[in-house]
């Protein structure tokens, strides 16, 4: 028996007006609701941004409405400049990757749920958690502000690979402010994200309530703290490589650019400098960051799956824990095969490809977990529950492709083509969205205390799935025929070819992105008008759905939390909540 | 943990599971926060040696002058963390006084190695360094890697002393109890250990 | 929840003069007019040891759980260690400029 610590829980009393209740609130709750309502608005920017790229590439001479508007430098009579494509994948893939992903399904879903799934009243830091959203709000607001300044956004692409980010407005348009500007917001959300760990670490440690041992933790709340641990080590080294990047563009440093240089038929004072450092530092930060991305992923899904077959995950909480822990840790010593033809040195390949096919193990098996546990199970198939089933379908077809890009012989071929392209939005974009899609229709009823359209959500999960094959399905095959990514036509003897497939990729993205509108019709209409949810609509067993839909201020209304069962047993159809009184289950 | 670290209550005491590692949360955070801290200051230190290694004309400009200052600057730093010691023991004593004494002789102490360390940066920028100027003919990567890590380092010193300013005020008005200096220690002290690494490899590599 | 264990702070005037002392060291290695690389590892490891006490003593890990211990370094650490990937190229560079 441990030894019980009693004390008053670190409450504050409920807030009143509206600006505390809703604005500047220290509730995790009301916290989360904010970031996943800055990841959707995010996520129809950027998903916009990629709507004008494909029409580009499918229809290069079209006129593209707003767009002259928006900027007359950039797409005179609506027509995007190579550059401006440029401008608009950079800031789709900055946005995407940062204020969508990194955010819905960590530090939305994660500020929401971890507090109550450890049967806390709030997380350990709640002024800092505050400070962590709107510290990432003004980098979201910061980075958008590169669309109206006259020069537009940058164009190095999400990545900013020095020179071309470090030597300034020479580089092209978009590289004096925008890129500044770039650099700054993702200062802020690496601080943000770097605060934001430390809560989500401390409070998973130090705020269980009483039973609520780490074997007994819900998965989704595992994956949150071991991609915590990622975040903070991999956001430590971003920020100073930020710094240093800052330094050279607005302090004359040299750390990224080298000697000789020649800009626009001037040569450049710098000297000294390597690309290639930054390029390490910044992989050193981005290889873990698509891991930072997947993991929560993964936690959902490890999550959802067992109340719609209602059988714990086969092998348990270990198995999937530890692949996430093993997932997480090799993320950081394979970071170089990003650089497979940056001209590093060649031996460096083999130390990072052996890791990199390593690091499929653990991610294999999670996935082979996910699909095995569906054999013998009385799946429901809600949609969270489809979700989840496309979310296995989609990162194994993203995945397969990782073992081709693993290897440097194959990349050297393969590296920069839409063969990349597709194998990232499969495993990021595509995956992680539809995990995060199965967190938003499961967990909806609890945030918002509404159930969602359960035939709109599937009509939306079915279109979604066909059209994202099409999309990048196709992408992969363009890439390995040759088709260069990040060009903005095509107009290379052996690309025409793919103009009419360029074509079909660009219609199905565009019904793709229409169809996503149903869903935000259904969230939209069910949170006012949806019919009034239940505590438990799904019959879960974790301790968000012990509590009414939406919870209470303080989450449990001062109940004390005891909890004796793991988060995934079930007796015959029936689940058993983590707080129910001792009782022998069979099978678990 | 300790029970002193309450803000408001509901008034009952809620059962929880005990904490892993014995101490309470605020301290655990800022270990965390240290951690992350150091693979910051890491990284720079990383792009230091990457650009020494890879530089032709790197040189070592310090005289004797300048590692004097140094060793006088790591004398006083160290002698803060010795302070700092003083300040939580004396308020872990509750002796009020003692501790404002050592928590003031602390923030002196950082605020001398300030204003040594500022003015070494001014002799040195009178003398034409620089970010991107080297007065010797050398690299000019010497001065960015000197003046972005030591800079780095300084801005961290100076947020402690301002950091344990707002803790002091806190103490002696109530709001803030052993926990909140405990922790402030902990941060000064790392400010300390980075020097540790600091001191050698950017001055005492440089030593003529 | 400080331990009874703890030294008084007599033993803490004693470490920091220590520090001060391995300090010394350092400085004194530094005119030994030792090759580059001798000089640097000298210099690591000493500032390594530094940092150990620093953390074990005045930062009062060694009073601690050793959980605390054996989450903070090994995190630390492993990134550190990582980040000596960077080598390789950076000798590249250096055999680069000199025209090789």
């Amino acid at each position: 028996m441990h030894d019980m610590s009693a004390h008053a829980a670190a409450h504050h009393a409920p807030p009143s007006g509206f600006i505390r209740k809703y604005l500047f609130s220290v509730d995790h709750k009301v916290i989360g609701i904010q970031y996943t309502t800055l990841s959707l608005v995010a996520a129809f920017i950027g998903m916009a941004l990629s709507w004008v790229m494909r029409i580009h590439l499918g229809w290069p001479a079209a006129s593209i409405p707003f767009l002259s508007t928006l900027s007359p430098n950039g797409a005179p009579g609506g027509v995007p400049t190579p550059e401006y494509y440029l401008s608009l994948m950079t800031m789709h893939g900055t946005i995407m990757a940062f204020f969508v992903l990194t955010a819905a399904p960590m530090a939305g879903y994660g500020n929401f749920m971890l507090p109550i799934q450890v049967g806390a009243a709030d997380m350990a830091f709640p002024r800092l958690n505050m400070a962590s959203f709107w510290v990432t709000f003004v980098g979201f607001v910061v980075a958008s502000a590169t669309f109206i300044i006259p020069d537009g956004p940058p164009i190095s692409g999400w990545t900013a690979y020095a020179p071309l980010s470090a030597v300034g407005p020479a580089a092209g348009p978009g590289q004096g402010r925008g890129q500044d500007l770039w650099v700054l917001s993702i200062a802020f959300f690496c601080v943000a994200s770097l605060l934001g760990s430390l809560n989500f670490i401390v409070t998973t440690i130090d705020l269980r309530t009483k039973g609520m041992t780490l074997s007994r933790l819900p998965l989704s709340t595992w994956a949150w703290f071991i991609n915590a641990w990622v975040s903070l080590l991999a956001f430590a080294v971003l920020l100073p490589t930020g710094l240093l990047l800052l330094l050279d563009r607005v302090g004359g440093t040299s750390f990224f650019i080298p000697g000789g240089l020649v800009v626009n038929d001037k040569v450049l004072q710098h000297s000294g400098g390597s690309p290639l450092l930054f390029q390490h530092l910044f992989w050193f930060f981005g290889h873990p960051e698509v891991y930072i991305i997947i993991l929560p992923a993964f936690g959902i899904v490890a999550h959802v799956m067992p109340t719609f077959t209602r059988k714990p995950l086969v092998g348990g909480w270990k198995v999937i824990t530890y692949a996430m822990i093993a997932i997480g840790s090799l993320s950081f010593i394979v970071w170089g095969h990003h650089m497979f033809v940056s001209g590093m040195s060649p031996n460096m390949a083999m130390v990072f490809s052996v890791p990199t096919l390593i690091i499929t193990i653990p991610s294999v098996i999670a996935v082979l977990v996910f699909a095995f546990s569906l054999y013998g199970a009385n799946i429901r198939f809600t949609t969270p529950m489809l979700f989840c089933l496309g979310f296995i379908s989609l990162f194994i077809s993203g995945g397969i492709g990782g073992f081709f890009l693993a290897q440097p012989a194959v990349d050297s071929y393969l590296h920069a083509t839409s063969f990349v392209v597709g194998h990232f939005h499969f495993t990021m974009g595509l995956s992680a969205i539809f995990a995060t899609f199965a967190g938003f229709y499961y967990w909806f009823p609890k945030m918002w205390g509404r159930m969602m359209n359960e035939t709109l959500g599937k009509v939306h999960f079915w279109l979604s799935f066909v059209l994202v094959y099409c999309v990048f399905m196709t992408m992969h095959l363009m890439g390995l025929t040759g088709a260069v990514r990040r060009y903005s036509s095509y107009v290379a003897d052996f690309m025409v070819p793919q103009i009419p497939t360029n074509r079909f990729i660009t219609v199905a993205a565009l019904l793709l992105g229409a169809v996503q509108f149903i869903f935000l019709y259904n969230a939209i209409w069910s949170r006012f008008k949806g019919p009034k949810a239940p505590d438990n609509p799904w019959q879960a067993t974790t301790l968000e759905w012990d509590t009414t839909s939406p919870p209470p201020f303080d989450n449990f209304d001062g109940r004390q939390i005891t909890v004796r069962h793991g988060p995934m047993e079930y007796d015959a159809d029936a689940s058993v909540m983590q707080t129910s009184p001792e009782q022998s289950i069979a099978g678990t | 943990m300790s029970q002193s670290e309450l803000t408001m209550s509901t008034g009952h005491e809620v059962l929880m599971e005990p904490s892993p590692y014995g101490i309470e949360k605020k301290k655990l955070g800022m270990w965390f926060f240290i951690v992350a801290d150091a693979c910051t200051f890491a990284t720079f230190l990383f792009g230091y040696g990457y650009m020494r290694v890879g530089s032709q004309n790197w040189g070592t400009p310090f005289e004797f002058g300048t590692i004097l200052n140094g060793i006088v600057m790591t004398f006083v730093l160290l002698s803060s963390s010795l302070t700092m010691l003083a300040a939580v023991r004396t308020t872990q004593a509750g002796e009020k006084a003692s501790a404002n004494k050592w928590l003031g002789l602390t923030m002196l102490l950082g605020t001398v190695f300030a204003i040594l360390h500022l003015r070494e940066w001014f002799k040195m920028i009178r003398e034409g360094w620089g970010l991107f100027s080297n007065p010797t003919g050398g690299t000019t990567q010497f001065g960015a890697c000197f003046f972005s890590i030591t800079g780095l380092h300084l801005t961290h010193v100076i947020s402690g002393v301002i950091a344990l300013l707002i803790i002091t005020r806190g103490y002696n008005q109530g709001r803030y109890n052993t926990s909140h200096v405990e922790t402030a220690g902990l941060y000064w002290h790392f400010v300390d250990l980075v020097w540790m690494f600091v001191f050698p490899l950017m001055y005492l590599m440089n030593a003529r | 929840m400080s331990s009874n264990r703890e030294p008084g702070m007599g033993s803490y005037v004693g470490i920091v003069i220590g520090l001060m002392i391995i300090v010394g060291i350092e400085v004194v290695l530094t005119y030994q007019h030792l090759p580059v690389r001798t000089l640097l590892f000298s210099l690591l490891c000493l500032a390594s040891v530094e940092a150990f006490v620093g953390v074990m003593y005045l930062m009062h890990v060694r009073y601690e759980s050793p959980l605390l211990f054996w989450t903070v370094f090994p995190a630390t650490l492993f990134v550190l260690v990582l980040l000596n990937y960077v080598w390789p190229d950076a000798y590249r560079m250096a055999r680069m400029s000199l025209g090789k």
